[in-house]
């Protein structure tokens, strides 16, 4: 309807309008007719339309009524037509209203039953609907009721039950949702904006008892509408509770039952109609009540936890309506209905949350009410009266309901609890008292909580030092994985969850000192109830705290939580509680089984990549090393530990984890006020840090940022910075019995790795207890203390970073200056005539007394530096320094411990040692002088693994005090391993495939693997270097043992680093692949050993240095340098 | 079944020098709090709810501390110097400001001893400028009450003790001397009551138990030696104890008169019975000679700890011999 267009309000034109059409469609009743009419009927306006209502509804009725079959179409148009007359107008005529509706429905059912719809379109049944609720909206007042007459009873039998079979039967959603508004219109209950009859309590009643006679149907057709298809849209779930509610609220409304029994009108003129009216007698009610509440209960169990919402929500206004209007008719259904509705108390949408309390305030309102009238019935008892029984009755069948249902139950029934709880607020303590009831709670929350201990990954999932240090700084990589906790007897994380809100909320109303006792009690009665105890203990406290606490307004008796728990009796419990956790015996649990222990240990020593470590000299790498063991560590099978043990260190795992989660807890309930408790809690949380169950420490680690925050300290450094008095008293102490608390020294290492140098002066104190207790006990715990030591010398290392690696970074940018440089022919060939002469002895005293005067100045310069403080009077060391000698000297005697373990750490430490002191050449060399024996003994008659650490060692030495070193080692190492290694390249070049097992292998890659990097630090001669060359050039050869070779190789990339020209010749000697041709006629051709000569033995691995060092191998010739490289070799 | 050896509750570092006296209190105010003071010149209020140093006083221009106590307000504090001073501090509301000093010009290591006589008033005992002589004056005015020198040589005055009789009507003063002699002084008559030769070598430290009439005394021998005093005032020896090793620093009973521990110079404390002298325990943690010994004053039996000072600058605490209490 075009909006400028003015309707015609004059009824004679629209009169004279309309005619044609309606003559014309009584005559003809097609489609295009009944379309012109209607588009005609919207050109009249509704006051005239209404006059002319009888009128325009005749030709259209008469297209109805016309017998035989009819097109859809026809009649879709048709009833479309109707609807927008009837929704334009009212209908005054009981005829009318009559006649449309028995002809409307016969246009929908099928001409044998009147009950069941035809087999028509979707479009048609759809516009019959609507045709149908615009009918009823129309009907006036004072007729509408006609319909609820005991006469009509045959005619809205058929209506409704053909209503039924629609709203069931259909596919289609929106006929499903249309028949059943049609049906709420139907019996005056529709909700829809526009407006309706108001009956008076006299017309309801009439409604109500003839609707009564349908009532089975209805509730039986609706109720399996319901709890039908569950993927049917929510719509019509919707739409289906409410018809349901509005339904039965009609029927058995309790104001009009009272009256209905007063006035109960003996029918007798109706014959057999009479049979069908039934009379709402007590007995009826009785039994209808009974069947309702059983098909409730289907409709409860169905829709409260369904996923949308609006269902909840609709189930929510069903409670309402139902307990507002039938309370005394359906007694037995208000338990039920009081139940759904608690259960909807912590719905997940706030809506539905919302409208639930509104609806429980209702509730208790009325029965407050109720109560003060002092009425007799049963409902006279006050609403808490009915939550606590109900409440009662719960916790005694929860234990039973645990174990039996599944999650959607298990979560319902819980939910349905933590509702009740949430409604008695302060009265919950009153429940708790009961010591049965008690139990049965505890119980139900130790069996539902009972953890899956199945998961061997937890029990083999090691954390390392490393993993640990390289994350100091940075908070969210710890709480980047908290393990979840799996349940043996769920797996929803929302059951979780609302478990953890019951204790919480039991911890928040009730006597927090009763529910600490008795969980207490559990968790020391049975090893089997103690993770679950705990759980629900930090739970529970934090739930007194007022912690993560949904309360406001819920409580329905009006009370606030009557007591608050004061500070002070928060601190008392938590105290008590963490007393408990950390005691010897719930704490310290074995985690790690022995033999996997000595598994670990095994295989870490001999995996393959630690042997990479050395290859990366830069110890900057060495974490990153020691990660790469990590991984290749955890995908190792683990299979000699018997599964019983595996659960039991499983379960420890878990126990611990919780207990830690716990500490945390307490921190956040008590904030700065869990300070003073840092004093006992902190070192047990640290001792478990530095676990090496990878699940625990970081349990530990995610406490440890918890504690500090909830204490206020910015970071984890300040916290153990802050606390470290704490700490070190305990390690202290401990350190002096170490055989009862082996967890000292790891402790002291978590601390070490998290603080910095502000420790210094306290640590110093304790390092003395260290070493002493070490002194003391050399044989048993050496091992355990040298971690303590190699953590102490890393931290110090790291607090104190020195000039270490100066060298490197120097031999480095040489290096790359040698690339960089312009070649310049001229002066090489003149620096080679003056070395020339040199070698001849020309000019020797000159130049010897230029470096006579260069070598003493810096001498000179430390003397100097000594005078100052006097000639006797040694500056004192400072802290670190002094610490450092002394870890040093404890070095040189573990150095030479019969356990390979304790070596392998010792050379570890040793390294960082000589880094730390490397800043005081005064204290180094002493020191590295009385470290020499012990090391060269690792260097030249050990274990492989210990002649690579050495190695390692002995490069840093080399950096730091090569003068030093240079010597020791051309004289007493290298010729010792070079001549070991001409000696076995024989053997090895010949060997089978059995040799890369013997240990003489290993002793061979080891050295090759060490060897390069120690040339190249130590700045050796060229004696030591051919020396060395020497020894490793038989290894080239494609003989030996693939990774001999490599090794070797990379002897050879270092030596290239040092000397390139000597290794370009030595290689080329053995292997050229390119003939050089002079630049000028006049130059001699070159000639080379290694020229021509077929492929052999060497050629390879001499190609592919040739090749990665000196570029490749056919540029070489257009380089100058190497072009001019055959100068020399004329000359000779 | 033999228990573990009892270790230290809890141990106070960073006092920075050798702890020449610990003084306990426990009852004004909610925290209970040890004084201790250090050969190099500094007080430290330890809280002993956070077993942190709450406080750090500097005095005596960093001389050492040989003695400190409190006046019945726990706010003043009575400390004595190796500057020959005798400081009064006033800490009340944070201040820490010297509000009187009494100088004695004694040299040795003799503590005072101070005793209450009537609120507000207390009687202060020091060794004075001569090597025998005891002063003793009226706090807070500093008048001199009396001085007491011994007729016979008895040498230096090593350790002093005042109490108040609850038969006689003046207080009394015991006072150990170089010679190992004991002598106890009647300060108003201000004479000489009775004398006993406790030790052959010079008295250390002596503790007296007004309620039993009986007292203790170490030497730097290997014997305590323990004496009463008779209705007569006279001094009678008693039993000896014999120790494993030579000397002892100081001697402390408990409040309850059941306890009795000594600091020894061998780095322990020892712990006896009292009545008896029963040896109960050793108490081993320090690495250095002890120097100082005292127990707690708290209401709460429970809560009464001992705390030992070592010249290894750390003070241990523990908890013994207090029934239920946490052994540690």
């Amino acid at each position: 309807m075009p909006p400028t267009m003015a309707q015609i309000s004059d009824p004679k034109i629209a009169f004279a309008y309309l005619r044609p059409a309606c003559v014309l469609l009584t005559r003809e009743p097609t489609v295009t007719n009944v379309d012109t009419l209607s588009s005609q009927l919207k050109e009249v306006n509704d006051a005239t339309l209404q006059q002319l209502q009888d009128y325009v509804l005749f030709p259209l009725r008469f297209v109805l009524k016309v017998p035989g079959p009819k097109k859809d179409k026809l009649v879709q148009a048709v009833a479309e037509a109707i609807s927008y007359v009837l929704e334009n107008t009212c209908v005054q005529s009981w005829e009318t209203l009559h006649d449309l509706l028995s002809e409307l429905c016969l246009c929908l059912c099928s001409p044998t039953d009147l009950g069941k719809p035809a087999d028509t379109s979707e479009e048609l049944q759809s516009a019959v609907l609507r045709c149908l609720t615009a009918l009823l909206h129309a009907a006036y007042g004072d007729i509408v009721f006609k319909l609820f007459e005991p006469i009509m009873l045959p005619g809205l039998g058929a209506t409704v039950s053909l209503l039924l079979a629609l709203a069931e039967k259909t596919k289609s959603r929106d006929i499903q949702v249309s028949a059943l508004k049609c049906l709420q219109a139907l019996t005056l209950q529709c909700d829809c904006d526009q407006d309706h009859v108001v009956p008076t309590s006299e017309e309801r009643c009439l409604v109500g008892s003839i609707v009564a006679s349908f009532l089975p149907g209805i509730t039986v057709t609706v109720a399996r509408i319901i709890t039908g298809d569950l993927r049917q849209g929510h719509g019509v779930t919707v739409r289906a509770i409410k018809v349901w509610s509005r339904t039965v609220g009609l029927v058995l409304d309790d104001a009009q039952l009272q009256d209905a029994e007063s006035n109960k009108t003996p029918s007798t003129e109706l014959g057999r109609i009479g049979q069908l009216v039934v009379h709402r007698t007590k007995d009826w009610v009785k039994n209808t009540a009974v069947k309702l509440c059983v098909l409730l209960k289907k409709i409860i169990a169905c829709t409260s936890a369904h996923q949308h919402w609006r269902v909840r929500l609709e189930m929510v206004e069903l409670d309402d309506h139902l307990l507002d209007r039938c309370s005394q008719s359906l007694k037995q259904c208000v338990g039920p209905l009081l139940e759904a509705l608690v259960g909807a108390v912590n719905d997940e949408e706030p809506r539905v949350r919302e409208r639930c309390e509104v609806t429980l305030r209702a509730v208790s309102q009325r029965n407050q009410s109720c109560s003060s009238r002092g009425d007799k019935s049963s409902t006279a008892q006050t609403f808490t009266d009915v939550l606590s029984e109900n409440l009662h009755s719960l916790a005694t069948s929860l234990p039973r309901l645990m174990r039996t249902s599944d999650d959607q139950k298990k979560l319902f029934v819980l939910n349905v609890f933590l509702g009740y709880i949430k409604l008695l607020g302060p009265l919950v303590s009153v429940v708790l008292n009961s010591a049965a009831h008690l139990e049965r709670i505890s119980k139900a929350l130790m069996q539902v909580l009972d953890l899956d201990v199945m998961d061997v990954r937890i029990v083999e999932e090691r954390s390392y030092a490393a993993t640990i240090e390289t994350t100091p700084g940075s908070a969210d990589s710890c709480f980047a994985r908290t393990q979840r906790k799996h349940f043996l007897y769920f797996t929803d994380e929302k059951i979780f969850s609302v478990l953890m809100e019951i204790c919480r909320t039991l911890g928040y109303y009730g006597n927090l000192y009763l529910l600490t006792d008795h969980f207490l009690d559990l968790y020391q009665q049975s090893s089997s109830y103690r993770k679950q105890a705990a759980m629900v203990l930090n739970e529970i406290v934090r739930g007194a705290a007022a912690i993560d606490v949904v309360t406001e307004g819920q409580s329905l008796t009006g009370q606030v939580r009557g007591h608050s728990v004061n500070q002070e009796d928060l601190t008392a419990a938590v105290a008590s509680v963490m007393e408990e956790y950390i005691s010897l015996k719930n704490w310290h649990l074995i985690t790690v089984s022995e033999e996997t222990e000595r598994d670990r240990q095994d295989q870490q020593l001999l995996s393959p990549s630690r042997l990479l470590s050395i290859s990366n000299s830069d110890f900057s790498n060495s974490d990153s090393n020691c990660l790469q063991v990590i991984s290749s560590k955890i995908n190792s099978p683990c299979t000699s530990t018997s599964t019983s043990t595996i659960h039991q260190l499983n379960s420890n795992i878990w126990q611990l984890c919780i207990q830690l989660e716990g500490i945390a807890c307490f921190a956040q309930t008590l904030g700065r006020d869990f300070r003073p408790l840092l004093m006992t809690s902190l070192y047990p949380v640290l001792e478990k840090a530095g676990e090496e169950t990878l699940l625990v420490s970081q349990a530990a680690l995610g406490s440890m940022w918890d504690l500090s925050r909830a204490c206020g300290y910015s970071s984890l450094k300040e916290l153990i910075n802050e606390n470290s008095d704490y700490l070190l008293n305990d390690i202290s102490l401990n350190l002096q019995r170490l055989s009862q608390h082996p967890q000292a020294p790891r402790v002291l290492t978590v601390m070490l790795t998290h603080s910095d140098c502000s420790l210094l002066p306290l640590v110093g104190d304790i390092v003395q207890d260290v070493l002493m207790a070490l002194d003391l006990s050399y044989d048993h715990t050496a091992a355990l203390f040298c971690s303590v030591l190699h953590a102490l010398m890393k931290a110090l290392a790291r607090w104190f970073p020195s000039s270490c690696g100066r060298t490197t970074e120097s031999a480095q940018s040489k290096k790359s200056s040698g690339h960089e440089e312009v070649f310049d022919i001229r002066q090489f060939i003149l620096d080679y005539s003056k070395q020339k002469e040199l070698a001849e002895g020309i000019g020797i005293e000159e130049d010897a007394s230029v470096e006579d005067l260069e070598a003493p100045a810096p001498t000179e310069c430390e003397e100097d530096a000594e005078d100052i403080y006097g000639p006797d009077v040694k500056p004192e060391l400072p802290p670190h320094l002094s610490i450092t000698k002394d870890v040093m000297e404890r070095c040189i005697h573990l150095l030479s411990d019969p356990s390979l373990r304790v070596r392998l750490k010792v050379l570890d430490v040793l390294e960082l040692c000589v880094c730390v002191l490397s800043e005081k050449e005064n204290e180094l060399l002493p020191m590295a002088h009385r470290c020499w024996p012990p090391l060269l003994q690792r260097l030249t008659a050990d274990d492989p693994l210990a002649v690579l650490r050495a190695f390692r060692v002995l490069c840093t030495l080399g950096d730091t005090c090569g003068d030093f070193l240079r010597r020791r080692v051309s004289k007493e190492v290298l010729p010792k391993l070079s001549s070991s290694l001409t000696r076995q390249a024989p053997i090895s070049a010949k060997a089978g495939p059995v040799y890369t097992h013997t240990l003489a292998y290993k002793l061979q890659l080891a050295v090759l693997q060490g060897l390069g990097s120690l040339c190249q630090r130590l700045d050796l001669g060229e004696a030591d270097l051919d020396a060395v060359r020497e020894a490793c050039l038989p290894y080239l050869s494609s003989r030996q043992p693939i990774r001999v070779q490599e090794a070797s190789v990379s002897v050879f990339r270092h030596l290239i680093q040092v000397d390139p020209d000597a290794l370009w010749f030595t290689l080329n000697e053995l292997h050229c692949p390119t003939s050089y041709v002079p630049p000028h006629p006049d130059l001699q051709p070159v000639q080379l050993s290694g020229m021509g000569r077929p492929r052999d033995e060497y050629s390879d691995n001499v190609l592919k240095l040739l090749q990665e060092e000196f570029g490749s191998v056919a540029e070489a010739v257009d380089q100058p340098g190497l072009a001019n490289e055959p100068v020399i070799d004329v000359t000779d | 079944m033999s228990r573990p050896a009892p270790t230290p509750i809890y141990t106070l570092r960073g006092a920075g020098g050798p702890l020449n006296t610990l003084h306990f209190s426990c009852h004004g105010g909610d925290t209970p709090l040890l004084y201790s003071a250090s050969g190099k010149g500094a007080i430290h209020i330890w809280n002993l709810n956070t077993r942190r140093a709450e406080r750090i006083v500097e005095g005596h221009s960093g001389n050492s501390i040989i003695w400190v106590s409190t006046l019945q307000a726990a706010h003043t504090l009575i400390s004595q110097g190796r500057d020959m001073q005798v400081c009064l501090w006033d800490l009340s509301e944070g201040r820490s400001e010297v509000v009187d000093s009494v100088w004695t010009g004694s040299v040795g290591f003799c503590q005072c001893s101070v005793l209450e006589t009537s609120p507000g008033n207390q009687l202060l005992a020091f060794a004075g400028q001569q090597t025998e002589e005891i002063k003793i004056i009226e706090l807070p005015s500093k008048t001199p009450v009396c001085t007491l020198v011994p007729d016979a040589k008895v040498g230096m005055v090593m350790c002093i003790k005042l109490w108040q009789p609850d038969s006689g009507p003046g207080p009394l003063l015991l006072a150990g001397y170089e010679d190992g002699s004991l002598l106890l002084w009647d300060v108003t008559q201000r004479s000489e009551l009775s004398r006993a030769k406790a030790h052959p070598e010079p008295v250390m430290c002596l503790t007296f138990d007004p309620e039993r009439l009986r007292g203790i005394s170490g030497s730097s021998e290997k014997t305590l030696s323990s004496w009463i005093l008779d209705r007569q005032n006279n001094l009678q020896l008693q039993d000896d104890v014999t120790l494993v090793n030579a000397g002892v620093s100081q001697l402390c009973i408990r409040g309850d008169g059941k306890l009795l521990a000594s600091a020894g110079w061998d780095h322990r404390v020892r712990v006896f019975g009292w009545k008896k002298l029963k040896p109960l325990a050793v108490l081993q943690y320090h690495t250095d000679m002890m120097l100082s010994v005292a127990f707690s004053d708290h209401q709460d039996p429970r809560q009464r700890l001992l705390a030992a000072g070592s010249k290894d600058q750390r003070v241990s605490l523990w908890s013994i011999y207090n029934e239920g209490a946490d052994t540690g």
